[in-house]
């Protein structure tokens, strides 16, 4: 992505002044509508279900691993995708402490008391690892959706969203099917002017620095040049991203393919639509990474379970009505995962291959049930997932889950080393 | 050589300026392993066959380049993991195979050493976190939580050498909002300078609430009895024989869970009807839970404590805090208080008969997650309490619930849920109730401290314009005045460009327009000052590459960074400007101040964290069933031996020798109590003289130390050993190699702690270091894995379940003597530290390197071995005081020299 009139451009040689907010956005025009790229871009999604599942019958046989499982109770809803998903048990976040944190260290397998003194520490989220590459040609580099009530309830752990950024830090994300739609379609309010103002306050800001920098490189040696360089580097990345930013300004939403949802959707019918609105994503190319935070206690309420959610998947002590909604929630689930895979399928990509095949999705908690942190129940699906599909995989136990992500990475082209506490890739699970 | 090195600085730099070429460090295998070579290597990478391609019968002896260093290194791997020489083939002695391992080994690290020399040159550094954050403290005041940054070194290096500091994108996006949040809170407290308030709360307030709970407890007793016997009577009914015999199968004959299908038994009462409601839930839970009546002995004992009326006692947990709390006492800072220095005061006594190691009294933020920041001992009785006060600082970070919410508890009892339930039920087993009450508490306050008549941080005095939103924002004249002189106060008395005042003013201007009230758009314009690189980095400017004398403005700012960690305060930065710095008695003198200084306890500590890899101490918890004593508390204050120890130290010129051996300790109460020495009399850490058959004094005597060379459970004498060789006898072993195959059959069996190291002898590739490694670490097994002394040891094999198996347990006498590497034997512990303190000069050398890593931000060079033995030599002539090594060090021509 290089024109001849970025920023970077100026930034690199050091003799030219920095004219502010010079850029016109005539150079930029031509990338206004991506144009679509030869062959169908890859994808990223995370569903997050907070509490967990049943373990006893949401899992296969450990000892009937490979293709020729059983499917469990709690997975039947999927069964005619049968040979288009993949559980994969054994895995686990080393770190994790909290029995009540679902999704706060579910991407990032990081340590929370990593910082001496600090009572919470967090690192990268493996969708943001892949935005910050997957997400250079499209209006969002990423996406982060969450139900639309309170996280703590579901299980899901303190966090903005699911997503946490290079510096650990919590990344918002928009609240229910309404939100998340006129984020998508709807066309952004605030005057073409202001958002160029605010870019140009940004940019000045970084023509300070700039300033300062240049000053100070004066009278540098070749050694300390070099070290003052990262500071420039750093500059020219946050121009990068601003012009990123301009690029999108003033470029109409694309049209929805769904309609508005409705207001006051919870629980299940909540779900469906989010799921109806993260393929529309997709299919529009406005982001290629997505997260969903789904909502787990309005999903009890909206299939008529009155048991609270914290005590549900403690069924352990009581069984009865307890370990019933356990149950009963893990078909629900199932069952609008089974749809979503539905629409994955049948939804067509420019050269006609089906979305499915472009899409790596995962699936799963930090919790497995109760206050239990191994075996994170895990589910990955997609034709892009790079891995074997329609297998029961049993990894050693406690393996890193994110190895799991890491193989995700790569599948999608993004070739980070390690992600989070990672021993390699899921070598037995690579396609 | 006398202590003022620099006679005058035109005298040393005179006739331009330039080190001598040095010779490149001799890297050169010993001549004696030739014969191995012969022997085992040649025949198949000789002259004549070359297997795998490669051959060594031309590798120099010398190593000069990369390319000898990386063959030499692959000869080391190959015979590391046993591949070399192959199993059929002719075989080295053990002996002389450890031998030519041993000294490769130690030839590799020097090579990568001298081949990686930067030859004394400096890498221009930004601040590291510390500094960071110190830099910020001392130009507006205020301390911001920096813990967001990226860690700094990390690599093996300190975090000052400048070649390891990196820079990013988000890290110049964190700079910008944390000086942001630094001007905020700065802003905060000069608003606030003024405001006075107090809080009193009587701790007797607790009382009716357990009374209360002890009524609700007997009376939901009853009604649940009640509830459970109609439920029985009606599952009794022979017309219910049926649907009982059904859903006692369902259940498994648990009776709780029995009574929770109470709805499906025809005749049997609703909980509800009894007073019980969980809402949404099955009411039944609640009932069966009320007929155990949780911990109600408990309750009603500590209502029949004396004095309840007049105060509270601290116990421990025993519902969920939000049903009832007898575990601490909490104190909520009124929301509406702002940032700024408090008090916190707590009046408090002990029982008459309060067994001593249960005096500590606990305070911290948030009880949940525990945080303790003070720990002090209860003298006090309940007739006579004593007042105990606690400075505390409350920033716009204290902004939640969780983080004001102060709490007082007694020390250990409940940091964690599995240690305060294992002590309560250890206490139950003994008498039946749970732990004895033995810390009571009268009343607790908390007060703001004003901090109007302090002198303004040099950042803020800077500025003289108006900070708050009710005056117009400034005339431009006025508030270019302010930029110039906060900027040159922010970039340590360097001025910028015009042209960099000019863009500041045009983005105030800016955000004025955008809307910003005034106050909002000056701390925005002066948070793009505190991401700039002339606040961020350290820059001694040298345009040709030419090493150069340092400038005195320079050498003001490489002082300061290195003894506090922080910039030149004004005196400096004026002797610097008069030209007075550079004289050696003047810079002497200097540096006895900065070290007299409270803000020199950053460097101390940093730089002996560091040195020493004190962070070890937080890789691992305690196993509290096997050391109980070693709780949260005992351990900060172990830790803090460590700092308080060098701090004593350095505050008095002591010599170095005291951290080999020493006839005191610097410990505090709940040390002494640990150790089990008399004689602390204040309430921090003090210097307290040792019996004479004291195994404490000197480092080794240290819980913290020793505790590192374990992993919480067990010790580790291989970790303690080679701590022992790297930081104290300068002899560091090489680095563990990779790929040694490990020594499997030993797995599973039952063995001694010195049958399982003596298995090290077996393989030379194993030997070549243990052998030096083990015998130290088994003259320090009579401290346990936290610290204590022991006479005995044992072992018990875990089997396949993780389940320890007792019967497998073996208990042994602990057999410290043991005898060093071709050197001399020691019969115990004493012995051992008698010799280690014998080579003190060692140690000296070990101290001076990290020094000078630390004061310089660069790898330590062959050329510097000058400099070290002139640092040696010059504390030498005082008994090795540790200033004298730091004075020897500023003075140098290192020291001076970019």
């Amino acid at each position: 992505m290089s024109s001849p009139l970025s920023r970077r451009h100026f930034l690199q040689s050091s003799t030219s002044l920095i004219a502010l907010p010079a850029l016109e956005s005539l150079g930029f025009r031509r990338f206004a509508s991506a144009a679509a790229p030869a062959a169908p871009p890859k994808r990223l999604v995370f569903l997050g279900f907070g509490w967990g599942i049943t373990t006893e019958t949401w899992f296969p046989d450990i000892k009937q691993t490979g293709k020729d499982y059983k499917l469990p109770e709690g997975l039947k809803p999927l069964a005619r995708h049968k040979a288009d998903f993949s559980i994969v048990q054994g895995l686990w976040n080393k770190y994790s402490n909290e029995g009540h944190w679902g999704s706060t260290m579910w991407l990032t397998g990081a340590n929370r008391f990593a910082e001496p003194g600090q009572t919470f520490h967090n690192s990268i989220s493996a969708d943001q690892v892949a935005a910050a590459k997957l997400g250079m040609d499209t209006r969002f580099a990423s996406l982060q959706l969450n139900g639309s009530e309170n996280a703590e309830a579901s299980g899901h752990g303190p966090g903005l969203s699911m997503a946490w950024d290079v510096s650990g830090k919590p990344i918002g994300g928009h609240k229910g099917p309404v939100e998340a739609f006129h984020r998508l379609f709807s066309k952004d309010t605030t005057p073409i002017e202001q958002q160029k103002a605010m870019l140009a306050q940004k940019r000045s800001v970084l023509d300070t620095v700039m300033e300062n920098a240049k000053a100070m490189q004066r009278g540098l040696g070749k050694n300390d040049r070099a070290k003052l360089d990262e500071y420039f580097q750093g500059i020219r990345d946050i121009e990068t991203r601003l012009a990123k930013d301009e690029q999108w300004i003033g470029v109409p939403q694309p049209k929805a393919p769904i309609p508005q949802p409705q207001e006051g959707l919870a629980g299940k019918e909540e779900i469906k639509i989010m799921y109806d609105i993260i393929v529309a994503a997709m299919q529009t190319d406005s982001t290629r990474v997505l997260t969903y935070r789904q909502p787990v206690s309005t999903l009890l309420t909206s299939i008529g379970i009155k048991v609270a959610p914290h005590d549900m998947s403690h069924y352990h002590s009581t069984m009865g009505e307890k370990l019933a909604a356990s149950q009963q929630r893990d078909l629900v689930q199932s069952e609008l995962l089974a749809g979503l895979i539905d629409k994955l399928k049948t939804t067509k990509e420019a050269d006609g291959s089906r979305l499915f095949d472009h899409v790596a999705l995962a699936y799963g908690s930090n919790i497995r049930t109760e206050h239990n942190l191994d075996n994170c129940p895990t589910l990955l699906t997609g034709g892009g997932a790079g891995i074997k599909l329609g297998h029961n995989l049993v990894a050693p136990k406690d393996t890193p889950l994110c190895n799991a992500w890491l193989t995700l990475l790569h599948s999608i082209g993004v070739n980070a080393e390690r992600h989070g506490d990672s021993s390699g890739v899921l070598k037995e699970i690579v396609a | 050589m006398s202590r003022p090195l620099l006679f005058s600085t035109t005298l040393l730099f005179a006739g331009g300026f330039c080190f001598p070429a040095a010779a490149q460090e001799a890297v050169v295998i010993q001549k004696k392993h030739r014969a191995l070579f012969q022997e085992t290597c040649i025949s198949c990478h000789g002259p004549e066959k070359q297997k795998g391609k490669f051959r060594v019968d031309d590798l120099p002896f010398e190593i000069k380049d990369i390319e000898s260093a990386e063959r030499w290194q692959k000869v080391l791997n190959q015979m590391n993991s046993g591949d070399m020489p192959p199993e059929d083939e002719k075989q080295p002695t053990s002996a002389a195979k450890a031998d030519f391992l041993d000294d490769l080994a130690n030839v590799m690290v020097v090579a990568r050493r001298s081949l990686g020399d930067q030859n004394g040159v400096i890498t221009m550094r930004r601040l590291n976190r510390r500094e960071y954050r110190n830099t910020l403290r001392e130009l507006l005041g205020v301390e911001i939580n920096v813990a967001e940054l990226p860690p700094d070194g990390g690599s093996g290096s300190f975090d000052t050498v400048g070649a390891n500091l990196f820079m990013s994108a988000n890290q110049i996006e964190q700079y910008q909002a944390l000086g942001r949040e630094a001007l905020e809170e700065a802003f905060a407290w000069q608003a606030a300078a003024s405001v006075e308030e107090k809080l009193h709360y009587e701790a007797e307030t607790t009382t009716p609430k357990v009374r209360d709970f002890v009524k609700y407890q007997i009376d939901a007793r009853e009604r649940a009895q009640k509830w459970v016997k109609a439920v029985e009577a009606a599952a009794a009914k022979p017309e219910n024989k049926e649907i009982v015999a059904k859903i006692r199968e369902e259940v498994k004959n648990n009776e709780p869970r029995f009574r929770r299908e109470w709805a499906r038994i025809p005749g049997a009462p609703d909980p509800f009807s009894f007073g019980f409601d969980k809402g949404q839930e099955n009411d039944a839970d609640l009932a069966n839970d009320s007929l155990g009546a949780g911990w109600l002995k408990y309750h009603e004992y500590y209502t029949q404590m004396p004095d309840v009326d007049r105060g509270a006692y601290l116990g421990v947990q025993t519902r969920h805090p939000s049903q009832l709390n007898v575990n601490y006492i909490e104190l909520l800072v009124p929301f509406s208080w702002p940032v700024g220095d408090y008090i916190v005061r707590v009046r408090a006594g002990a029982v008459k008969d309060c067994p001593p190691e249960r005096r500590f009294l606990d305070f911290g933020i948030h009880a949940r997650t525990g945080k303790v920041l003070h720990t002090s001992e209860i003298t006090g009785t309940i007739e006579k309490p004593q007042i105990i006060e606690i400075p505390l600082t409350l920033t716009r970070g204290n902004a939640s619930r969780d983080n004001r919410s102060l709490f007082f508890r007694e020390k250990g009892s409940w940091d964690t849920n599995e240690e305060g339930a294992r002590k309560r039920s250890e206490a139950v087993k003994r008498n039946g109730i749970g732990p004895e009450l033995v810390l009571w508490v009268d009343w607790i306050e908390v007060e703001r401290v004003p901090n109007a008549n302090k002198p303004k941080p040099p950042g803020i005095a800077a500025l003289d314009i108006p900070l708050d939103d009710k005056s117009p924002p400034p005339a431009k004249p006025a508030l270019r005045a302010a930029l110039e002189h906060f900027t040159a106060e922010a970039f340590r008395g360097r001025k910028p460009d015009a042209g960099y005042i000019d863009r500041l003013m045009s983005l105030h201007e800016v955000r004025l327009k955008a809307g910003d009230k005034p106050a909002a758009a000056l701390k925005e314009t002066l948070s793009v000052v505190l991401a700039s690189p002339m606040f961020l980095y350290l820059a001694e400017p040298s345009a040709d590459d030419k090493r150069r004398p340092l400038t005195d403005a320079e050498l003001a700012a490489r002082l300061s960074y290195f003894l506090w960690s922080a910039p030149p305060d004004a005196t400096l930065r004026d002797l610097a400007k008069r030209g007075e710095l550079k004289k050696p008695d003047v810079l002497a003198a200097q540096t006895e101040r900065l070290l007299d200084d409270p803000r020199s306890s950053d460097f101390l500590e940093s730089f002996v964290h560091q040195w020493l890899g004190l962070d070890r101490i937080d890789f691992f918890e305690v196993n509290r069933a096997l050391y109980p004593r070693f709780d949260s508390g005992t351990k900060v204050a172990a830790k803090g031996e460590i700092h308080e120890t060098f701090a004593h130290i350095l505050r008095h010129n002591a010599s170095l020798r005291d951290l080999l051996k020493s006839d005191y300790v610097v410990i505090n109460r709940v040390l002494a109590h640990y150790y089990g020495i008399p004689g602390v009399k204040g309430d921090g850490y003090e210097k307290v003289s040792l019996p004479k058959d004291s195994p404490r004094g000197g480092l080794l005597g240290m819980a913290a130390i020793m505790f590192m060379g374990g992993n919480g459970e067990r010790t580790s004498p291989v970790e303690r050993g080679a701590w022992v060789l790297r930081k104290l006898l300068h002899d560091p072993p090489p680095p563990a190699p990779a790929n040694v195959p490990a020594i499997t059959r030993l797995a599973g069996k039952v063995l001694t702690t010195r049958e399982r190291l003596l298995a090290h002898q077996e393989e030379p590739q194993c030997a070549s270091c243990h052998r030096k490694i083990d015998p130290i670490g088994l003259g320090l097994e009579n401290f346990d894995a936290a610290g204590q002394w022991r006479a005995e040891d044992s072992y018990t094999a875990i089997d396949a379940n993780g389940k320890a198996d007792p019967k497998s347990k073996k208990t042994w006498a602990i057999e410290p003597s043991a005898a060093f590497h071709r050197g001399r034997a020691f019969k115990d512990y004493f012995a051992l530290r008698d010799i280690i303190a014998s080579k003190s000069d060692a140690f000296a050398r070990s101290f001076s390197e990290a020094l000078i890593e630390f004061a310089l931000g660069r790898p330590l060079g062959f050329r510097d071995e000058p400099l070290v033995t002139d640092m040696i030599e010059q504390a030498g002539k005082k008994d090795l005081a540790m200033r004298e090594f730091i004075h020897a060090l500023v003075s140098s021509k290192e020291f001076h020299t970019k």
